[in-house]
């Protein structure tokens, strides 16, 4: 039966929410995840603060794309001041760190960073790396700063699944509802929920309720998350059968069942 | 007295500043409050509810698309993009408007 061995479409998912919400445990989890099962994954860190390279288990903080990314557009000629200097495929596979599990990773430049060189070049250079890789060999999952700046800005352009990850507090929620709107947009990603931190079925409805967005996974609040960001370990390293990543397995095989539109 | 409160997202950035302005108005303010945050939520740790909270945000979202005029004044800004929140604190939300995007 053909439609038994046709290869699974690649996942282009992008996690946004409130800071704090559980954005980089969940985004992380689920790249580790894909890289033990032996599949291609690269994972995108927009974050300028870190957290990403604590959940996937990558010890590298600091190291947005060079400069040299992006190349500027001689005088007198028109068009855009920077482009890429190559196709944002080859740039991935050069500048991505390699992590645990086979994972490739990337990032932007931290805020603060001492590694000095054009900013606003190493951004750019990563934003239009992001959005031309939908021809690349592997599943997307990005990590956005918290709150709804780079997300209304264009930066998750590239995904095809939003997932608006919300704890069952106030303002994380009325984060997500502000969120819920990328969906309005003529063209624009599938939007969705993922409650987080919740402590029962009451919470995902809480969230469910106030942020109008349907909710397609429920990870419980788990002390082991906790002792896991304590130590700056990967939750998946620390425990794998932690109930809170037994929660984002359970997100993966829906993910996927779906043909990653959820 | 001015208190800026900086931090990762769920550090209780938030947190700290609604009960450090509400604790300096008990104190014998005046107080205003400063939400500098492009995803205003202030107005919710100080007590002034959902919808208070989400019409201050939505009033500045239509100054960054043009719709409103923008405030030249500190004390107008206060005023406009204002509101009195519980203990005689007045919150104000400031957040910058434009596009960040480089390049």
């Amino acid at each position: 039966m053909a439609a038994e061995t046709a290869p699974a479409p690649l996942l282009r998912v992008a996690f946004v929410g409130k800071g704090g919400s559980g954005k980089s445990m969940i985004s992380g989890t689920i790249v580790r995840l894909l890289g033990a099962a032996g599949e291609p994954v690269l994972a995108l860190d927009s974050d300028p603060l870190p957290g990403l390279a604590f959940s996937v288990g990558i010890p590298q903080h600091d190291a947005g794309l060079p400069e040299e990314a992006v190349v500027e557009r001689p005088e007198g000629e028109d068009g855009p001041r920077f482009r890429l200097a190559e196709d944002a495929v080859t740039l991935a596979e050069r500048h991505a760190r390699v992590g645990p599990d086979g994972v490739r990773f990337l990032q932007i430049g931290k805020a603060g960073s001492r590694a000095g060189g054009n900013q606003g070049r190493s951004l750019h250079a990563f934003r239009h790396v992001a959005a031309g890789l939908d021809d690349g060999p592997w599943h997307l999952v990005g990590d956005l700063p918290g709150g709804t700046r780079q997300p209304f800005f264009g930066w998750a352009r590239w995904a095809r699944l939003v997932l608006v990850v919300v704890e069952p507090v106030s303002a994380s929620i009325l984060t997500g509802r502000r969120l819920a709107r990328l969906g309005q947009v003529e063209g624009g990603p599938r939007v969705v929920a993922v409650a987080s931190k919740v402590d029962g079925p009451a919470d995902t409805e809480l969230v469910a309720g106030r942020t109008g967005l349907p909710v397609i996974a429920a990870v419980p609040h788990d002390p082991a998350v906790a002792a896991a960001e304590r130590l700056g370990s990967a939750p998946l390293d620390h425990d794998p059968d932690a109930p809170a990543v037994q929660a984002v397995r359970s997100l993966l095989v829906s993910l996927r069942s779906a043909g990653g539109v959820a | 007295m001015k208190v800026a409160v900086v931090g990762k997202g769920g550090a209780g950035k938030t947190t700290t500043a609604a009960v450090v302005a509400r604790t300096l108005s008990r104190l014998g303010g005046p107080v205003v409050a400063l939400d500098c945050d492009t995803n205003a939520n202030l107005g919710l740790s100080l007590g002034l509810g959902w919808d208070a909270t989400d019409e201050l945000a939505d009033l500045r979202s239509d100054l960054a698309e043009g719709e409103v005029e923008h405030e030249p004044t500190w004390s107008g800004l206060v005023a406009r993009f204002g509101s009195d929140a519980p203990d005689g604190v007045r919150l104000a939300v400031v957040n910058r408007i434009e596009d960040p995007e480089p390049g």
